[in-house]
């Protein structure tokens, strides 16, 4: 079975295993990060953008597990 | 010999792309962190122009990154004492400085006469308001932003299919979403990193030079020293959010709160404030600040010295802050309750100048 490579910026690193970790298929970009939630409940109280091989996506998104997978949250530090 | 002979006869920058540059009007919305390099580096490269926004005062804990103030800056307000220093060094350059912070209000009048804007604001509301500015003014935007090692640059409002903020996060973190609310530690250099990054992207972008960070965002990382770029489009949906047009702008509300801190009104303010026990309702704004306000029972501490020291607070079960307009304070009750979070922190909604304010229904000290 594939698994994502995803990596997590910002905050969203700290509340996950890793900057880098890896975790299993799911069909959609809307099932992996539901999927993510249930796993990671910190995620939830979290904002945070996907990018899917480096192309942000703004809707839902069918993956064939082989991407490499971003959760980018907004930075508001100056 | 001009001071920029070197940047003149550089292949591709040239006399042209000085010249451009000496015709330009930048805005920098933020004279800390990121503003600092940006500042620094604008007028060293000879902007013709530098607009520069910021109602915050130098402190202590700005010294690791703030690089353009000093121990002896302390207390000083950034605006004017970046100018000051970088008119010394740079007489040729001309600055415009706004020692307030930016607003809903004065954000367009503000950005409507620059050619370019830098984001260095610190905050979320910020930020999008100087999105939601920039879009409406169709002027090109550098935004830049830091979490503890990490930040990201993008280039907004500019090249074939402009994207903006809200393509990438199309509405605001709100209550307990907000990722990043507290004063987190940050290491000086990165901002010193990010804030030139952004440079980089005006001065390119002011003289034509080479290729802009447009339809993209770009992460660093400081701790891996890596760079991580992400392709983003225009995105129909994100644009439901941004007032319409300038009108709607000065009406819309930015402040975004951490939900720790909670606005209240000065009816509830002034009735607490007479029955309560262990209250304490603090003018924090700055001595001799204009309008004149005294009214019985008012504690005045300015908002750095409460920001420095506030033990002052410890004995207290209910605190009240106002300013001018309610953002300072609601800012600092957002601080406070990160210190305090077992007391009722207030901030008194839209300050002394509310139509409800003492101020404005009674004749008080004018």
């Amino acid at each position: 079975m594939e698994q994502f490579k995803i990596k997590a910026f910002g905050i969203l690193a700290e509340k996950l295993p890793a900057s880098e970790f890896e975790f299993p298929y799911y069909e959609d970009s809307e099932k992996l990060v539901n999927k993510l939630k249930e796993k990671f409940p910190e995620l939830k109280n979290l904002k945070f953008s996907l990018a899917v091989d480096k192309q942000l996506i703004q809707q839902k998104h069918y993956l064939n597990g082989n991407e490499e997978i971003a959760l980018l949250p907004p930075f508001s530090g100056g | 010999m001009s001071r920029f002979e070197r940047q003149r006869i550089l292949p591709g920058f040239g006399r042209e792309g000085q010249e451009k540059l000496s015709r330009a009007r930048v805005l920098v919305v933020g004279a800390g962190g990121l503003g600092c390099p940006a500042l620094l580096h604008l007028a060293a490269a000879g902007v013709g122009t530098i607009g520069i926004v910021d109602g915050d005062s130098v402190s202590k804990s700005n010294l690791n990154r703030q690089t353009l103030y000093g121990q002896k800056d302390i207390g000083k307000p950034k605006a004017e004492t970046a100018a000051s220093g970088l008119k010394q060094k740079y007489p040729d350059i001309q600055f415009e400085i706004f020692p307030n912070y930016i607003t809903a209000e004065n954000a367009l009048e503000i950005i409507k006469a620059y050619d370019l804007v830098l984001d260095g604001s610190d905050n979320f509301g910020t930020r999008y308001m100087i999105n939601d500015a920039c879009l409406l003014l169709k002027k090109p935007l550098i935004m830049g932003a830091i979490y503890q090692y990490e930040g990201h640059v993008a280039v907004f409002n500019y090249g074939k299919d402009p994207i903006n903020y809200r393509d990438i996060y199309p509405v605001p973190p709100q209550g307990n979403e907000i990722p990043n609310c507290s004063e987190t530690g940050v290491l000086g250099v990165l901002p010193g990193i990010i804030g030139t990054l952004q440079t980089a992207e005006a001065i390119k972008l002011l003289s034509g030079l080479g290729k802009n960070l447009t339809n993209k965002i770009m992460f660093y990382n400081l701790k891996s020293c890596s760079f991580y770029e992400v392709e983003v489009k225009p995105n129909s949906a994100s644009g439901k959010d941004i007032p319409e047009n300038e009108e709607a702008f000065r009406k819309a509300d930015y402040n975004i709160t951490c939900g720790l801190a909670e606005n209240i009104g000065w009816e509830k303010a002034l009735d607490w404030s007479r029955n309560l026990e262990s209250l304490m309702l603090i003018d924090i704004r700055k001595p001799n600040e204009e309008p004149h306000f005294d009214l019985k029972g008012i504690v005045k501490i300015p908002m750095d010295k409460l920001a420095e020291n506030p033990g002052q607070l410890e004995t207290l079960d209910t605190i009240i802050l106002f300013c001018k307009s309610g953002q300072r304070s609601l800012r600092l009750a957002e601080q406070l309750k990160q210190k305090f979070p077992e007391k009722k922190i207030f901030s008194v909604e839209g300050g002394i100048m509310h139509s409800s304010s003492p101020l404005k229904t009674e004749n008080h000290g004018t």
